[in-house]
């Protein structure tokens, strides 16, 4: 479904990522872990279209979409759940939601969707009207996530949706992934949390310095001695 | 009591205006981090397109501002196409200064194209004031007024109930997660710049038939926006209009009461006393933009 082919950015001076593959298939769970700088948000942010890639190529449902507009991007099906959450704090949740539709036409069906996020999601349906700069860490975890659905996405990159949160909520916020995948949703997630992300993942990829130095089902990464010593605390 | 109620209602008609220029300049400031020194021009731009619609191409009055106010969204339009979209990833520095050129040269343009003889401009109202109980107010006073009042009315609409309105505000709030909800930012800052020249236009078209439109009246007029939006707390819209409406009326009451030569002063003393000791403006604890 998503396929990286040798893909190269840089930040000025300083590349960040140097020469990536990577696939994720149609309906996988697939998780990208490695240390901080490793590169994990630019791959994220070279397929949204925020970074523009160097070199290599960016291939989506056989389309390329190297180099291409985040608008573009979005359009052709792929939703960036951003680190940090990034919800507009003073637009209410409703506003936030529909930014999250903003590049669909098709009324009823925004309509219908934010019905469904405000079901799905109690607590944004009881403060659609709320500056979403008022909600807790974790509703505005919801927020953010409601919001990349509000796009009907068939690809959801999610950075780092455990950062900050605390335990009780990194579960419930792996679980709505979890259940986001089971509707048919794909997934390519960035973690830190390396325990709970296998755990859920099918396969994962490990980066190092701007290079995935390590890939696999998660199961077997899991007991990988190298992973473990590095990313699961022995 | 009765100079004074008559004070209050000369200087809501001023403030109206002040507002207008205002909530532009604070748009564009706020949106695409840009002083814009050339805001002054706008309105001057509106005031002599009114001119040359009514006086030369004896267009109708109400007309004529209406068509003064799309050639300033035009005109911003251009200028932001043209001047400021190659520069969107340069430092405040570098387009503060582009605007100061943009500035000097609409100015001597406006200078050479219409003379330095200030031009009437010819409106439709009677010169006898509507009076009401103690105050009296000139027709074109009233019209001026209830322009500014709807022109603020709309933007408020446009801004907090469109779908281009929240997304320039989200635009404002995180410009990067915008662009990944699909946002065009370029778009965006066309649009905003677009926006805030025609309101800055507006306030150049219902100013210019009460005062006179000459060249370097935009002077006055971007001092007195950067002052509302210094009153009313940068990028903050609702700031800028109470700052406009309190700047209005603070400079008729000091017109009054003090002496007409220091009008303009009272509005700056105003402003350094603001700077002195509430500097993110009046109004800074209520949210920006909106």
């Amino acid at each position: 479904m998503l396929r990286l082919e040798a893909v190269r950015a840089a930040y000025g001076p300083v590349e960040a990522l140097r020469g990536i593959d990577l696939e994720v298939g149609a309906g996988e769970l697939v998780c990208l872990l490695g240390a901080n700088g490793a590169g994990k948000s630019t791959t994220l942010r070279a397929i949204s279209g925020l970074v523009r890639p160097t070199a290599g190529r960016i291939v989506f449902d056989d389309r390329a979409i190297t180099g291409a507009e985040p608008s573009a991007v979005l359009a052709s099906g792929i939703a960036h759940c951003p680190e940090g959450r990034r919800v507009f704090p003073h637009l209410t949740v409703e506003e936030n939601l529909a930014m999250g539709a903003y590049v669909r036409r098709d009324r009823e069906g925004i309509a219908q969707d934010l019905e469904r996020v405000c079901t799905h999601f109690p607590i944004l349906g009881e403060r659609r009207r709320q500056a979403a700069g008022t909600l807790s860490g974790g509703e505005q975890q919801m927020l953010a996530i409601g919001r990349a659905l509000m796009a009907r996405p068939r690809l959801i990159l999610f950075d780092e949706p455990s950062l900050g949160l605390a335990p009780t909520v990194v579960e419930t916020t792996f679980a709505i992934i979890a259940d986001i995948r089971r509707q048919g949703t794909t997934v390519l997630m960035v973690e830190q949390n390396a325990y709970l992300a296998l755990q859920m993942a099918d396969r994962a990829y490990v980066m190092e310095t701007g290079r995935i130095v390590l890939s696999g089902r998660a199961r077997d990464l899991m007991n990988d001695e190298k992973v473990r010593r590095a990313y699961l605390g022995g | 009591m009765d100079a004074f109620l008559q004070h209050l209602v000369n200087g809501l008609v001023l403030g109206g205006t002040y507002a207008l220029l205002g909530i532009g300049l604070t748009l564009i400031f706020g949106l695409m981090n840009l002083v814009n020194f050339a805001h002054g021009e706008l309105y001057t731009l509106g005031a002599y397109a009114t001119f040359a619609a009514v006086a030369l191409g004896g267009w109708n009055f109400f007309v004529a501002v209406a068509a003064a106010i799309v050639v300033g969204a035009v005109a911003g339009a251009l200028c932001e196409r043209v001047l400021l979209a190659p520069l969107r990833d340069e430092s405040i520095d570098t387009t503060m200064l582009v605007m100061i050129g943009l500035w000097i040269a609409l100015q001597n343009a406006e200078l050479l194209g219409w003379g330095g003889v200030a031009k009437s401009i010819p409106h439709p109202f009677p010169t006898a004031p509507l009076t009401l109980g103690p105050v009296g107010i000139a027709p074109l006073r009233v019209f001026v007024v209830l322009t500014a009042l709807a022109l603020i009315g709309l933007s408020w609409l446009l801004i907090q109930k469109t779908r281009l309105g929240t997304a320039m505000r989200a635009t404002f709030q995180d410009r990067e997660t915008a662009a990944l909800m699909g946002v065009k930012i370029g778009r965006i800052h066309t649009a905003t710049f677009a926006f805030g020249s025609a309101l800055a236009a507006a306030a150049g078209a219902l100013l210019g038939p009460i005062f006179l439109a000459y060249p370097s009246m935009g002077d006055l007029a971007s001092l007195k926006a950067f002052s509302v939006v210094i009153l009313g707390g940068l990028g903050n819209l609702a700031g800028a209009t109470l700052g406009g409406v309190l700047l209005g009326i603070a400079e008729e009451l000091g017109a009054g009461y003090v002496s007409s030569g220091y009008r303009d002063a009272v509005g700056f003393v105003i402003i350094i006393l603001v700077l002195l000791f509430r500097p993110s403006g009046l109004f800074a604890r209520s949210q920006r933009i909106g």
